[in-house]
């Protein structure tokens, strides 16, 4: 379902809060790992994998050299997929991620769940030497002791709304929504 | 004073426990995001504003948050001149009378200290809105929820305050404020003539937060996450001569955006004179008219949390 088709509630990052939120992001992981030498970004589909090629973007012009990134599908790895519809499998496509820092990227952390997921998903792929986490809007709520390093903005809410992160690349426009759930 | 989480007056910004702190920030962001949820919440309570100093955006953002919550306001502006006190009452007598007719007291006063001797006599929660030279809690309160609101965290945040730092009332608040915090680091770019005073140098040293004094605005704007310009206070000043020798210096303008990280902010208590060139107002990083927007928020929550 589409925003639009909910009750939009209020607007908590605009375009200019991402784009600022993200280069502060980027900021924190090159001062957090000395660099990007060793740092592999790897997005959540959907949106985390569009939100982690614009951090590599901004790292790479930040430190002039290439930082790579991965995508991860976490369907497999979640703990109710038993529950949830067969949907059309993204692909994961991983860079070489051992002995390296791997910034998990996402645009939402709620329960926790799928982070926990997105972990063991990478650690199929390899032995990274640290998971990282970084989020755009961290909204609470949690239900494992999960928390992440980097967060654009957090955001408290009632268990009963969503919260959406629109993205350009995909939606048209760059925002993260509150609608009522 | 703050107890655990009970609030009886607001007099200054170091009786703010991180816990408070926390709570308000959280409220003025849902009164920001929600504010039909918060119609009615003072209803019936009257507010009285005793400015004995001239204010506009303090006293108007005071009002609206009592409006906004269902509140009543009333007030005098020129207190000094209309009222008792132009024939020889105390403060603590005005206090002793507005306090049987309202339900807080916000005042204004020009000499330090004033607010501590209001609260000692009044029976309602006096919210210090500065005290001559002393302190501007309030203007703290939003000052560090902008930080908060825009870089999403306080803890670890980098801060050049920039200017005027020896007459400034609200770089002393904010400042205070801030060694509350983990990882600090404070840069205090000023020409000599208006240094921070050692006082508050002397709280930092005791509470660990590295500070470092400079004149070099343009090595410092790299470093930071937070450029809090002030106005060069004309009046403090000798001679023109000395004054026209600085005012100029410290001017945020693109050459000096470009020297900041890409994330960072300017902030600005306001009024502005020429420290900001407007050429600024259109980067996003430009955060002061956001931070003077977020006075209205964080007083809604400060009336909420001292009359709810």
């Amino acid at each position: 379902m589409s925003v639009t088709q909910r009750r939009l509630k209020a607007t908590v990052m605009d375009a200019d809060q991402i784009r600022r939120s993200l280069s502060r992001i980027a900021h924190e992981i090159v001062e957090r790992n000395r660099g990007t030498g060793e740092v592999v970004l790897v997005g959540v589909v959907s949106k985390g994998d569009v939100l982690a090629q614009r951090l590599a973007a901004i790292l790479t012009d930040m430190e002039r050299t290439v930082v790579p990134v991965g995508r991860l599908d976490v369907a497999e790895h979640r703990d109710d997929r038993h529950l949830r519809q067969p949907s059309h499998r993204a692909t994961s496509e991983m860079p070489a991620i051992d002995g390296r820092i791997v910034v998990l990227v996402d645009d939402v952390i709620h329960h926790g769940r799928t982070a926990r997921a997105a972990m063991d998903a990478v650690m199929d792929f390899g032995r990274p030497r640290a998971i990282q986490l970084a989020v755009l809007v961290d909204r609470g709520h949690r239900e494992l002791p999960i928390r992440p390093d980097y967060v654009g903005k957090n955001v408290p809410t009632s268990d009963s709304e969503r919260v959406e992160v629109l993205v350009e690349e995909e939606d048209g426009v760059d925002q993260a929504v509150i609608v009522a759930g | 004073m703050a107890v655990g989480s009970r609030m009886r007056h607001v007099i200054e910004s170091q009786q703010f426990p991180r816990s408070l702190l926390e709570e308000l920030f959280v409220r003025a962001e849902e009164m920001k995001r929600e504010p039909h949820r918060f119609m009615g919440r003072l209803n019936g309570q009257v507010m009285a504003a005793l400015f004995y100093e001239p204010s506009t955006r303090t006293r108007l953002s005071f009002e609206a948050a009592m409006l906004r919550l269902g509140g009543l306001t009333m007030g005098t502006d020129n207190a000094r001149e209309f009222s008792s006190a132009a024939k020889g009452e105390t403060l603590e007598d005005t206090i002793r009378i507005v306090s049987g007719y309202a339900d807080v007291i916000v005042m204004r006063h020009n000499e330090e200290g004033a607010a501590r001797r209001a609260a000692a006599v009044s029976t309602v929660p006096i919210i210090n809105a500065g005290d001559g030279p002393g302190q501007h809690p309030t203007q703290a309160l939003l000052d560090l929820y902008t930080i908060r609101d825009e870089l999403n965290r306080i803890d670890g945040i980098k801060v050049a305050m920039v200017g005027d730092l020896a007459n400034g009332r609200t770089v002393r608040s904010l400042t205070y404020l801030l060694s509350k915090f983990k990882d600090i680091k404070v840069w205090f770019v000023a020409p000599p003539a208006v240094r921070m005073r050692d006082d508050l140098k002397a709280h930092l040293d005791e509470h660990h937060i590295p500070w470092v004094e400079t004149e070099d605005l343009d090595a410092v704007l790299p470093e930071v996450d937070v450029v809090y310009q002030t106005r060069i206070q004309k009046e403090r000043f000798d001679s023109i001569a000395a004054y026209n020798a600085v005012k100029g210096v410290y001017r945020i303008d693109k050459h000096a955006l470009e020297q900041m990280r890409k994330y960072a902010i300017v902030m600005h208590p306001l009024p502005r004179v020429d420290e900001i060139d407007p050429e600024v107002d259109g980067d996003p990083r430009a955060a002061y008219f956001r931070q003077a927007r977020n006075g209205l928020h964080i007083r809604m929550a400060l009336l909420d949390k001292l009359l709810a």
